[in-house]
């Protein structure tokens, strides 16, 4: 049977790069039971043995403040993991011991792993790695999660932890803990530890619940609530009524316990440069923005920089390969119906997952290698004021932003936000955000249709964009972030780290190796069904199944101002941004075969003359703006399916922005019809 | 004791590179204990890195930069060192 491996660590500690490389290619994300926090699990082999590693949501401590938490601390308690793996950042190993600190008293084994050896290193740090494991009792290893020279003695240090498990010693934090209350006759922690009896709560030790309930936990004092009989519950509440501010006494006796370690394991080498100069702009409230703004760009232009090559493929392969099979169709003497769907459905939805998974793939690193060096924190904090009116957490900056390059992209960057509420309302104003195939679109509609006034629509295009998202906060944000779960920021400013190419490449390429997999059915799946739905084997529109469709449906859609082929489009354009100027191209312009199908993606030259001369200025206004807030891709959907884990969210979401973009095309063509 | 407690300002009254230690932490549970997770407890010493009235407040303590927004700020009071 395979052993299990608890990853357990703050954020920033190097848990998911820790996981990564453990589990490389052998994961499977999907959600705790019952909960909405994303569970990570991934498999490795070592020696023979097979081994389960659960990647625990990152937390500052085990508190149970939010659901996060929760998930964390029931699953450590029920004892499943065959050893809990702590990572602490060995460049603040005061702060970050916290959570072992925290986890003192659960009688779990345990093996620590002061991660970022290097950087402590670097900045002059020495940790007696020796001198901690013999205070601890408890296996410890120096460490660097990024460096692969390190994994041997990582995995050995391992196997022996799990083969002889050893627990924390919780007698020092217990001295430690027993000075609370000096000036009481007796300490309120054996008071508690006395009222409560032969209470059990999992694998934690009666200190460790004493703990809590000073700390005031909800969770511990319910259990306490229903687990106690009437009269020690008395107790209890009299020894905590008495002693007041308990968890800032706990906490503080848990630094003193850390300070012991740390004091006589490392030595007292203040870091040099704290606070340098490229931190005062970076943080400054002006400076920052704009230095912020200017490194965001150049991040942007990275993006398709590294995205073209991809793109280059995706789309220079997709004209040759359907020559090809058009050619060999011919001299088989295969069905044209079998060439035309390997060409439009297997070659076109191909290449265009190629496109895509490109800029995912771009967007992914560039933001990556910006985080690990330190840079996204500095961002966060830049623009917290701006977000923190809207209830998020400044770290939505950084999925927000990098959204004008790809939604798909961005909504896997939306994980740096910690809770589910935080993550969600992200997800929903992302999606107002367009991705840059989206203002391509956007663009070329407006100036096509209105010529010169194409600025006017663009700067009023963002300003619908902050409408949007007025508008989200009141219909999402108050519900996802309620108003008593908003804690404004408080988080570290990690220091500047030299980010490892190499190791982020690889776990990126491998992130997005999965994400091709999973477009590429996705992608195929619909373009097949577009296919079916538009094929003739005559070539004559009329004889599809769509054109019927369409013409049934157009009562309706005449409604929001959309004929049936601007309809037709504007689904489209939920596959990809480029298929609705691709579907326009064949409806409109009558080029290529019966119908162009999803996955063409250039439109024909001409295409903007032929709109402006059939389509009526209020049509136009309804499909422009039903355009800008259509849905976003079929990928970015995809991956948004696959961050919220809930088809009732998806649907959620995409019923929101349908509503808002036929509403506003609506709202479009009536005010044409008025104007023009 | 109770001349420093007369002197404890918040930190968001501190000025910057002004070095001091924490007095008192006021606030729900909840609040205590994220703010002692990220190693801010009374008596720790830090330094005040940035303070500009607007953008949330910028600590050095156990070796870490430490943002704590305004309105946090206000609930956290402190000694200043001389």
């Amino acid at each position: 049977m395979a052993k299990t491996i608890a990853l357990l660590g703050q954020p920033n500690s190097g848990k998911s790069t820790l996981f990564n490389n453990l589990t490389g290619l052998h994961q499977r994300v999907g959600n705790w039971p019952g909960k909405t926090v994303e569970r990570a699990e991934g498999f490795f082999s070592y020696n023979g043995v097979e081994y389960k590693v659960v990647d625990l949501p990152g937390s500052y401590g085990l508190s149970a403040n939010s659901e996060e938490e929760v998930v964390t601390r029931n699953y450590i308690h029920g004892g499943e993991a065959d050893l809990v793996c702590i990572l602490v950042d060995a460049s603040q190993l005061e702060r970050s011991l916290y959570m072992l600190a925290d986890f003192v008293g659960i009688r779990a084994p345990v093996m620590l792993v002061l991660n970022m050896m290097d950087v402590a290193e670097a900045s002059g740090k020495k940790i007696d790695v020796e001198s901690i494991e013999k205070k601890l009792g408890v296996p410890v290893l120096g460490f660097s999660a990024a460096e692969t020279k390190r994994y041997p003695v990582f995995l050995r240090t391992l196997e022996l932890a799990v083969k002889f498990p050893r627990f924390l010693d919780s007698g020092e934090l217990q001295k430690e803990l027993e000075e609370i209350g000096e000036n009481k006759v007796e300490s309120p922690l054996h008071l508690l530890e006395e009222a409560l009896g032969e209470i059990k709560l999992g694998n934690s030790e009666k200190m460790w619940l004493a703990v809590k309930l000073l700390e005031n936990d909800k969770l511990v004092r319910q259990a306490v609530k229903d687990n106690l009989p009437f009269a020690r519950r008395n107790a209890v509440e009299t020894i905590l009524g008495n002693v007041g501010d308990g968890g800032i006494a706990t906490g503080e006796a848990k630094y003193r316990w850390i300070y012991k370690i740390v004091k006589e394991s490392c030595n007292e080498k203040a870091p040099d440069k704290v606070f340098g100069k490229w931190d005062r702009i970076a943080t400054h409230r002006i400076k920052g923005k704009i230095f912020s703004f200017v490194i965001m760009v150049v991040a942007l232009l990275a993006c398709m920089i590294l995205a073209f090559p991809g793109m280059g493929i995706g789309f220079g392969l997709q004209p040759l390969l359907q020559s090809l099979v058009e050619k060999a169709g011919a001299s088989l003497g295969a069905w044209p119906v079998v060439v035309s769907f390997v060409n439009n459905v297997l070659v076109g939805g191909t290449c265009i997952t190629v496109c895509m998974t490109s800029f995912i793939f771009s967007i992914i690193f560039v933001f990556r290698i910006l985080e690990e060096i330190g840079y996204m924190a500095r961002f966060s904090y830049a623009f917290d004021n701006w977000l923190s009116r809207l209830g998020l957490h400044g770290k939505a900056i950084m999925p927000l932003f990098s959204g004008i390059g790809c939604t798909a992209g961005a909504v896997c960057g939306t994980r740096v936000l910690d809770t589910r509420g935080q993550r969600l309302f992200a997800l929903v104003l992302l999606w107002a955000i367009p991705c840059g195939s989206k203002v391509a679109v956007v663009l070329f509609l407006a100036s096509t249709f209105f010529g010169s006034a194409a600025p006017f629509f663009a700067i009023g295009y963002v300003a619908l964009i902050f409408l949007s998202f007025w508008l989200s906060s009141i219909l999402f944000g108050k519900k996802l972030i309620p108003e008593n779960e908003r804690v404004g920021m408080i988080m570290e400013l990690p220091p500047y780290h030299k980010p490892h190419w190499k190791m982020i490449a690889a776990m990126v390429g491998r992130s997005t190796w999965g994400i091709f997999k999973k477009a590429l059915k996705m992608i195929l799946m619909v373009a097949a069904v577009f296919w079916a739905l538009s094929y003739a084997s005559d070539g004559n529109v009329e004889n599809t199944i769509l054109y019927r469709i369409g013409n049934a449906i157009e009562p309706v859609t005449m409604f929001f101002g959309m004929r049936w082929e601007l309809f037709i489009s504007y689904l489209g354009g939920m596959f990809s941004k480029e298929a609705s100027l691709g579907i326009m191209s064949t409806l409109f312009n009558h080029t290529g075969e019966a119908f162009s199908l999803v996955t063409r993606v250039a439109a024909s030259d001409n295409l903007g003359e032929v709109l402006a001369k059939t389509i009526s200025k209020p049509e136009a206004l309804a499909f422009l703006f039903a355009s800008m807030f259509n849905v976003p891709c079929v990928l970015a959907m995809g991956t948004t399916y696959r961050e919220v884990g809930a088809i009732k969210w998806l649907a959620t979401i995409m019923g929101y922005y349908i509503a808002l973009s036929l509403g506003l095309g609506f709202i479009g063509y009536h005010i044409g019809l008025l104007i023009f | 004791m109770q001349e420093e407690n007369i002197r404890a300002i918040s930190l968001g009254e501190m000025g910057e590179n002004s070095s001091g230690n924490i007095a008192k932490i006021e606030g729900d549970s909840r609040f205590i204990s994220r703010i002692i997770s990220i190693g801010l407890t009374p008596g720790s010493s830090f330094t005040l890195l940035k303070n500009d009235g607007r953008s949330p407040v910028l600590v050095f303590c156990r070796d870490t930069v430490i943002a704590v927004n305004r309105r946090e700020c206000s609930q956290i009071l402190a000694r200043v060192e001389k």
